[in-house]
């Protein structure tokens, strides 16, 4: 129960410290507006034939240029707030030399990620919802009942996440100055996951990394329930690559964060930046 | 005297160029990036290209052509993302010397010397067009090593010039936003909208006609649009000199525009500033 309180009061501090930053909160939540989604609309639109995309019909089964792109949007968001507000946040703290008195409390250092996990999910949702709110005034989003079938993989999306974003904070614990490597991973990690487009577009050699991500298979999921897109394998066996992928995934990323909590112990190098 | 003042004004702007190429080398991971990001980004456009055009739907790709004149959707990309990694280098790098200095407390100092104002204004812009050629150069042999497609020297050739025609234009761009973000505060935020809003209405990802009529009205008067429009007529459609010598002039004329722009908002700042005493304020 304490350890929830923790959690929950880490998650406040995070949601609270970046609403004081008003801009900053309008950036988080249009920035992926103006340049992810709508840049790719237009340039899907492009290609447009008598204003259906044909091509994107040809390649995964549906015209639907918004739903495709949105819900490509929505997954990298998670992503991205995996990446940067769950684990990049450490590197934060560094700066901020509020780091070595956070590991001094008697709070479980697990929890510290979780905390962080639930205030960067807080602002995901956030962002999505206005996001979606202005596809579905402005751009014609529209999404068939079956959506909310995709809801269990969505959670075990977000679980397997986490998963990451343990992996993800013992590099920046270790590396410290993790900047670059964070913003490139993030990308890579997003795009090979299928958000911007399917994953078989990929070259050959890339194909097996792009299958080793629970978050494909979660991406292919949605956008079958939501769109009706061709899916790239079974949909059983995609729920069953994807469980078994956070199944792997999370307590891994446990055990590193673990190994790397022991690491700058030992080493004293929690203050070091 | 104005001679002696003006010898002064130009030596402190060369001291100021080495500066900032002094601060990039103590910097060498930055490099890093400016070999991934133009490459990766507009390949994953690329890859978004074959799956919007059904791998290359003979109609899916007349309709493009007809919206932007070329069916070389490769080399259209990354014409564009050249002019987006521009846009990221001008507006993180000069666009925001003035306010970081204001941040680490040196502006003040800066101003204090017996230099021109315009100095630190223009003077960071100077070391940052290394960058840009390097990112040319990365474009080209990342087009070649990902896609197999070796640029025409001729096109590859007026797409230099016409970059080197641009750059008087964008730096005093540069220098409006970095005046500019002064007043704003929050750098972040402001570069952010303001290199998505370029992004949005100069063409990088795809055709303007794309845009709303009073989008490509804004468009018209932005110097990327014309950099990217005449790299892509020179590399895509063997344009010739005489075609871009109109292209090439319009940029001089908003270079001039922007420049005086950029001084009269930073005199005005800086007459707010000392009213105010504001400077030191962040």
């Amino acid at each position: 129960m304490d350890e929830i309180r923790a959690a929950l009061a880490l998650a406040r501090k995070d949601i609270r410290n970046v609403s004081r930053y008003r801009f900053v909160v309008a950036s988080q939540i249009f920035t992926p507006l103006y340049q992810g989604v709508l840049p790719a609309l237009l340039f899907g639109a492009a290609f447009a034939v008598g204003g259906r995309v044909v091509g994107l019909e040809k390649t995964i089964g549906t015209a639907d240029l918004a739903g495709f792109i949105f819900l490509g949007g929505a997954m990298s968001g998670l992503v991205a707030t995996a990446f940067w507000a769950m684990a990049m946040s450490f590197r934060n703290e560094m700066e901020a030399g509020t780091l070595e008195p956070t590991w001094l409390t008697p709070t479980s250092r697990e929890t510290l990620v979780i905390g962080r996990a639930l205030g960067g999910l807080f602002w995901f949702l956030l962002g999505q919802i206005v996001i979606f709110a202005i596809g579905i005034l402005f751009f014609g989003l529209r999404f068939r009942p079956e959506l909310f079938y995709a809801t269990p993989a969505m959670l075990l999306a977000v679980l397997a996440m986490v998963g990451i974003a343990y992996l993800l904070a013992a590099l920046v614990l270790v590396i410290k100055e993790a900047n670059f490597f964070i913003d490139t991973t993030n990308f890579l990690f997003a795009t090979a996951s299928g958000v911007a487009f399917p994953v078989t577009l990929l070259p050959g050699v890339l194909q097996p990394v792009a299958f080793a991500l629970p978050t494909t298979y979660a991406m292919d999921i949605l956008r079958q329930q939501a769109l009706g897109t061709r899916p790239l394998f079974d949909p059983a066996l995609e729920y069953v690559a994807l469980a078994v992928g956070t199944v792997v995934v999370y307590p891994l990323g446990l055990w590193a964060y673990r190994r790397a909590d022991r690491r700058i112990r030992v080493r004293g190098s929690l203050n070091q930046y | 005297m104005n001679a002696a003042y003006l010898a002064g004004d130009l030596r402190a702007l060369r001291a100021a160029g080495r500066k900032e190429l002094r601060t990039i080398r103590r910097y060498p991971t930055s490099f890093v990036g400016m070999i991934f990001w133009p490459v990766m980004l507009p390949a994953v456009w690329v890859l978004m290209g074959q799956a919007y055009s059904g791998g290359g739907d003979p109609q899916a790709l007349q309709a493009f052509a007809d919206r932007a004149g070329t069916t070389g959707i490769t080399v259209f990309v990354f014409v564009g993302y050249a002019m987006y990694m521009w846009l990221s280098s001008l507006l993180w790098g000069p666009g925001t010397a003035l306010r970081q200095e204001q941040i680490r407390g040196s502006l003040e100092a800066v101003f204090l010397t017996p230099a021109s104002r315009l100095v630190p204004l223009f003077g960071p812009p100077l070391t940052n067009v290394i960058w840009v050629f390097m990112n040319l150069l990365v474009t080209g042999i990342g087009v070649w090593l990902l896609f197999g497609i070796v640029l025409p020297l001729e096109g590859a050739l007026y797409a230099l010039g016409i970059t080197l025609v641009g750059v008087p234009a964008m730096y005093a761009m540069g220098s409006l936003f970095g005046a500019g973000v002064l007043r704003f505060g929050e750098i972040g935020p402001a570069v952010q909208f303001v290199r998505g809003s370029l992004a949005l209405l100069c063409g990088i990802t795809f055709p303007i006609v794309m845009l709303p009529a009073w989008a490509q009205a804004a468009a018209a008067v932005m110097p990327p649009t014309y950099i990217v429009d005449g790299m892509r007529s020179a590399l895509l459609k063997g344009a010739t000199f005489a075609d871009l010598a109109p292209v090439a002039g319009t940029l001089l004329v908003l270079a001039i525009a922007f420049g005086v722009l950029a001084v009269v908002v930073f005199r005005w700042l800086e007459a707010g500033a000392r009213r105010s005493g504001m400077l030191g304020r962040y």
